[in-house]
């Protein structure tokens, strides 16, 4: 750096920091602060309890809990439009807001269940939201609470990392049907394609259009099956009805989409060598026809009730 | 005190009348209704449980049932239906309603229920039921007419054909009173 440079740097330098500093100050003076109680429909005041400030605009989420007045407060939010909710087992509460610069507005959420007052001792122990409110006692003679039912506690708990794998299992298992249902097409395109080539057919055009449809199809089966086989497995669950026909025809279609290119291939250097095709590349057209067969029935056993 | 003395009587049987009673459910089947262009389903579920609070002639019921316990037959199809409808984040349905206690001896009896499902509530209004007494045992039938939008669930699809919004859950309760 030479000596000019450094003169610009060292009397513009602070002149930044400064307009930096009062820009942050200014900022923070700006951002609003949101507070307010949650309490149930009895007007119980609800203390432990999670609750969530989500902007709606950068989908960016705030979660704090009531303290043991039920009272909650988030600072130094920017201005713009948020949802605050609360999530019971019995349903999630969200209250639209509106946040202008510098504002410290207070709502109140009101659930729409009644629970008792779990208002506890500053010095006692605080239980968890998903502890004490989905199974709290009756508050009054006349409300059957859940913990009435007596249902195991965790048959009642929200579970966010199992939704969360559910989700994931049916976004890919939804990918597997559509890819299944497109590899239908080059399929029955590589199968009808094939009747041409057999025989004493000399021509290449026919069999080179059945190899690119052939492979095509393997292809786009693998991406299928990738999505199947990697999608997540649900623990505890037994696999039941009409599936288990579809996951047993894919013991018959897999191996068969490995092994037909194989013999496809036998088969292809040997007809290009002016030979009839022999030995163990002879299996290639009935290894074909049902692998086929077998990802049909295992697509129809999903879609059609037999 | 002889005036006192002859109140008693009435006093007793004001607080017995005033008395809460119980109603549990003993038995019940919950079947929802599927359809799709390409078929129809049905998912039962054996494992709701209920109970109604009685007081001054007036009970609370309230019913739930796991999500989970649905079965439609397809372990596949049970578990979409679970991710559909957020069932492992919102594991229970619950159904309240509240209802003279008097119901108990008609043949109809019209409900406004509140049914939290899918993280959602919402209400439904003079749903019909049908009530048998045997002894000492009341059973309830009636069919509730949900649809996937009142609980703001996107119809699940298949071979990219989403399946009808309307979903009539079939109710069949054995309540006794306890």
């Amino acid at each position: 750096m030479d000596v000019r440079a450094a003169k610009v740097v060292s009397s513009v330098g602070p002149v930044l920091l400064l307009a930096l500093t009062l820009g942050t100050l200014r900022a923070q003076e700006a951002n609003a602060t949101l507070s307010g109680t949650v309490t149930d429909h009895a007007g119980h005041l609800l203390p432990g309890l999670k609750v969530s400030v989500k902007n709606l605009t950068s989908g960016q989420s705030t979660e704090i809990q009531t303290d043991s007045d039920g009272l909650y407060t988030v600072s130094n939010l920017a201005p713009g439009d948020y949802e605050i909710s609360v999530t019971l087992a019995e349903g999630t509460k969200a209250q639209p807001v509106t946040l202008t610069a510098g504002a410290s507005p207070k709502v109140d959420l009101v659930l729409d269940v009644v629970l008792p007052s779990t208002k506890v001792p500053a010095a006692g122990p605080t239980a968890s939201p998903t502890e004490t409110l989905p199974n709290a006692p009756s508050s009054t003679k006349t409300e059957p609470s859940l913990e009435d039912l007596g249902f195991p506690k965790a048959e009642t708990q929200s579970n966010a990392a199992q939704q969360a794998l559910l989700d994931k299992r049916t976004h890919m298992l939804k990918i597997h049907q559509r890819m299944g249902l497109i590899t239908t097409i080059p399929l029955i395109a590589t199968v009808i394609t094939s009747l041409n080539i057999g025989g004493k057919s000399e021509g290449t055009a026919s069999r080179d259009l059945h190899v690119a449809l052939g492979s095509l199809t393997g292809d786009l089966y693998g991406i299928t099956a990738w999505y199947a086989i990697r999608a997540p497995k649900i623990a505890g669950t037994e696999t039941r009805g009409p599936i288990r026909f579809h996951k047993a025809m894919a013991w018959i279609h897999g191996p068969g989409m490995i092994l037909t290119p194989i013999l496809g291939a036998m088969a292809f250097e040997q007809k290009n060598n002016g030979e009839k095709v022999h030995g163990i590349a002879q299996a290639h057209g009935p290894v074909a026809i049902v692998t086929a067969g077998a990802f049909g029935a295992a697509l129809l056993s999903v879609s059609l009730k037999f | 005190m002889k005036k006192t003395l002859a109140l008693f009587p009435l006093l007793v049987l004001s607080n017995l009348f005033a008395a809460d009673h119980q109603w549990v459910l003993k038995q019940s089947t919950l079947t929802y209704h599927v359809s799709h262009p390409l078929h129809q389903t049905e998912g039962v579920s054996h494992a709701a449980r209920g109970k109604g609070i009685c007081h001054d002639g007036q009970c609370d019921f309230l019913i739930a049932v796991p999500v989970k316990t649905f079965d439609s037959g397809d372990s596949n199809r049970d578990l979409h239906m679970i991710q559909v409808t957020r069932g492992a984040e919102y594991p229970m349905v619950t159904v309240r309603t509240h209802l003279p206690e008097s119901a108990s001896t008609s043949a109809t009896v019209k409900a406004d229920i509140e049914i939290q499902f899918a993280g959602q509530t919402a209400h439904y209004q003079q749903v019909a039921f049908e009530l048998v007494t045997q002894g000492n045992e009341t059973r309830i039938t009636g069919t509730i007419s949900i649809t996937l939008t009142d609980f703001k669930i996107d119809p699940p699809s298949l071979l990219t054909m989403p399946v009808k919004n309307e979903i009539p859950v079939r109710v069949e309760m054995t309540w006794s009173p306890q």
